[in-house]
């Protein structure tokens, strides 16, 4: 940008609201898959974990290490194999929620105390009505929680998948902004995504505070 | 060749450990971006976080500003400071990368700080100040030798984090290990773009493992009990 | 993008319809080659200029009573399958680089070369996309290759005009090259065999080709940072825009990149003469200079892509 152009061109935004709001709701759509598949995955996992203990090191350890694997890197070594497509961007960004989701289910199952497991058995639970009536209602806090963090994580990953051609928020930061050398752009995109991951937060915040009234009691 | 072949010898061949864009330069620059990152996002997130787990003020606005932080893309952040930082002669990839860097370090340090200070037994700050402890020797006696496990945690956390994003800094040149994974992308060389994310990979295991060992190190034995994990305990 | 191919989608179909409804029971008998107009699916390849002349030809067609559908690609990568498998019949093209292209796929050794000569270049092109039941079309003045840019006090303190010039200087500065340079015949090797320009002894910082960050890095830059050359492309916006110089290519390294479109020869045939007529017409006034101004348009000022084309084409008197 040279001295004489504005920062920001506020008229582009308005001019090109309609482009803005698909790429808020492509962006969105994406979010979604990944927190979707992401959660069923590690909701499995989770639940293996929990039968089998042994399982959590290496589970832990490979999501970590996909974790650290960077996004470029992850999509080079993946075009290969499914392709410039949505696929890979959300093979991807799933792979990234899996540290953050196992960590906080698991979590969340450890929380349960130890009595009431043993009161229920003792009540005559068998292990289907113990997850579903015992472990999972006080485990949600703490999952929750970890959805939370994951969503919000998330949101600001998929941005980068534009650099593969996806289209959301990330097109207008990386194709129309840097690209470009149109500071606009770069900062209505990146203002979207905080929007959206503000949104995500107060929402599962929301959650969380309904679900666990009797959190709130104890808050120190 | 079979392609574990063409990735040793890639490794093996002399021109990635001489001159300028060798594995030892880039591997250095990232080493810097990083250890950097994380000392900045520790400046500014541990005393934010000592602040409002020991007060307990302001944790509502403080967190969520923390958390919102995570949806900030790292490559908006890379692309306003870019301009900013040439045109105030700072040069080129690294300082870019730095601040987007320092920006992700610091909501896991935020949050966990708070929520290690949180978790300390209310009791046992109570006693604390009935001895006549002032508030920092509360901190430095109590809270943080309690706390740090937590702690900890979320530097590790923040920690992996940016030894894993550092590699961003290649798209304006910055000296990373993402380098090679680009290179490799621009010249179509499998072998090199596996070999640039393998170190990378690398050097973010070895990051978790050493914070891992530290945190085993520093924790009191008397400390490592596991208990019941809350929802303020969600660690990223 | 998507609510745009939709209601082309929609208004090709009522054509259709209506053309279907018309062609039996009009009273005034349509002309052979009004009624037979087959659709035209355009394709661009994911920046700015490629949707821009899609756009411009696209427009052009329409004007004559043609449906034309546009789809974009992420890059020529995926859009050269596509024109192949038939799902685009028309794609704007530049000469050079896509028989460059070419060349380097499977079967390609045999191809000629891309040279500095429009002629020659257009002539090899053609022999390459006749196996694949593909020609190209008039190429058009505007040329659009990689290019060597400065600062206009660059030019000024150093005296540089021609790349001839910029290599004997070219250790003083800082340049910006993009990754793949070493590998690409119009950069690294072609740099040291046409002008002696040895890109492993100078001072590089790695950046995207043509790509504003590019730009950026030379704008901002001056003595201590920033960069001293940028290879930008020869109607990038960015030019104009921050008033930088580009150094004439005295040496012929890059290879003649005129606009051209190719076209698949089943909707050649298909089409009645007018149809090369028109987009034959449009190539014919779209000069470099033209081309960068559209651009300028585009990216600085911001402007859409359709209403820049449809201007364009008004003023040059191609849409009556």
């Amino acid at each position: 940008m040279t001295s004489e152009e504005p920062f920001i061109r506020w008229d582009w935004i308005v001019a090109n609201l309609d482009d803005i709001g698909e790429r808020t709701w492509e962006h969105i759509v994406m979010t979604v898959i990944a927190v979707a598949v992401g959660f069923l995955l590690s909701f499995t996992l989770s639940l293996l974990i929990v039968r089998w203990r042994r399982l959590y090191a290496p589970v832990i350890g490979a999501s970590g290490l996909l974790y650290s694997i960077p996004s470029l890197g992850l999509f080079a070594l993946l075009i290969p194999l499914t392709g410039v497509t949505l696929l890979t961007a959300e093979i991807a960004l799933v792979s990234y929620t899996l540290l953050i989701l196992v960590r906080n289910i698991v979590a969340g199952f450890d929380g349960v105390p130890r009595e009431v497991l043993e009161a229920a058995r003792g009540m005559g639970y068998g292990p289907w009505q113990l997850l579903w009536r015992v472990q999972l209602p006080l485990a949600l806090p703490t999952i929750v929680a970890g959805l939370r963090i994951a969503t919000v994580t998330t949101v600001g990953l998929v941005a980068v998948t534009a650099l593969i051609g996806q289209s959301n928020l990330g097109s207008l930061i990386i194709q129309r902004g840097i690209r470009a050398s149109f500071p606009t752009a770069i900062l209505v995109g990146a203002f979207g995504s905080v929007l959206l991951g503000v949104v995500a937060d107060l929402g599962f915040l929301g959650l969380q505070r309904l679900l666990t009234p009797w959190a709130r009691a104890r808050s120190g | 060749m079979d392609f574990p072949g063409e990735v040793v010898s890639w490794f093996a061949a002399p021109e990635q450990w001489s001159g300028g864009n060798s594995i030892p330069v880039h591997l250095l620059g990232h080493l810097a971006l990083s250890g950097f990152a994380l000392l900045g996002g520790l400046l500014i997130a541990l005393p934010i976080g000592i602040a409002i787990g020991h007060t307990g003020r302001g944790a509502f606005l403080a967190i969520a500003m923390a958390n919102v932080g995570r949806a900030i893309p790292s490559i908006a952040i890379l692309g306003i400071v870019f301009p900013i930082s040439l045109r105030l002669h700072l040069g080129f990839g690294f300082v870019p990368t730095l601040i987007a860097l320092i920006a992700l370090a610091i909501p896991p340090i935020v949050t966990n700080t708070y929520a290690a200070l949180r978790e300390v037994d209310r009791d046992l700050v109570e006693a604390g100040r009935g001895m006549g402890m002032s508030e920092v020797q509360l901190l430095a006696r109590v809270e943080l030798p309690v706390g740090v496990g937590l702690l900890l945690a979320g530097i590790r956390t923040a920690a992996v984090q940016v030894v894993a994003t550092a590699s961003l800094g290649a798209v304006i040149s910055a000296d990373c290990l993402g380098y090679f994974v680009l290179k490799g992308i621009a010249t179509q060389d499998r072998a090199q773009i596996f070999a640039g994310a393998l170190m990378i990979a690398g050097l973010s295991l070895l990051t978790e493992r050493l914070f891992g060992a530290l945190q085993r190190r520093v924790v009191s034995p008397g400390l490592r009990v596991t208990r019941a994990a809350g929802p303020s305990d969600a660690s990223a | 993008m998507r609510r745009y191919r939709t209601a082309v989608l929609g208004a090709s179909m009522l054509a259709l319809l209506i053309s279907a409804c018309s062609a039996g029971g009009s009273s005034t008998s349509p002309s052979a080659s009004e009624a037979a107009r087959p659709a035209v699916t355009v394709g661009s390849e994911g920046f700015d200029e490629s949707q821009l002349l899609a756009e411009i030809y696209a427009q052009a067609l329409e004007a004559h009573g043609y449906t034309v559908a546009r789809q974009d690609f992420a890059s020529r990568k995926l859009a050269l399958p596509a024109f192949d498998n038939g799902d685009i019949n028309l794609l704007p093209e530049y000469i050079g680089s896509l028989l460059r292209e070419l060349g380097s796929m499977p079967g390609g050794n045999a191809l000629g070369p891309a040279t500095g000569d429009t002629d020659e270049t257009m002539t090899n092109l053609a022999a390459a996309l006749e196996p694949k039941d593909q020609s190209v079309l008039d190429a058009a003045p505007a040329q659009d290759g990689d290019g060597f840019v400065v600062r206009q006090e660059t030019a000024d303190q150093l005296s540089l005009v021609t790349m001839s010039d910029l290599a004997e200087v070219a250790d003083q500065l800082t340049w910006g090259l993009p990754l793949e340079c070493s590998d690409n015949p119009s950069c690294g090797p072609g740099l040291k065999e046409v002008y002696g320009i040895d890109i492993a002894t100078l001072r590089v910082e790695n950046l995207t080709a043509c790509s504003g960050e590019m730009a950026t890095a030379l704008n901002e830059g001056d003595d201590q940072s920033g960069i001293g050359v940028a290879e930008l492309c020869t109607t990038q916006a960015d030019i104009e825009r921050f008033n930088f110089v580009l150094l004439q290519d005295d040496k012929k390294l890059i290879p003649a990149q005129n606009v051209a479109p190719v076209v698949r020869n089943d909707l050649l045939d298909a089409a009645p003469d007018d149809f090369e007529t028109i987009l034959n017409g449009v190539s014919a006034k779209l000069t470099t200079d033209e081309l960068t101004k559209l651009n300028v348009q585009v990216s600085v000022n911001q402007e859409s892509i359709e209403d820049v084309a449809a201007q364009w084409l008004a003023d040059q008197g191609l849409v009556t």
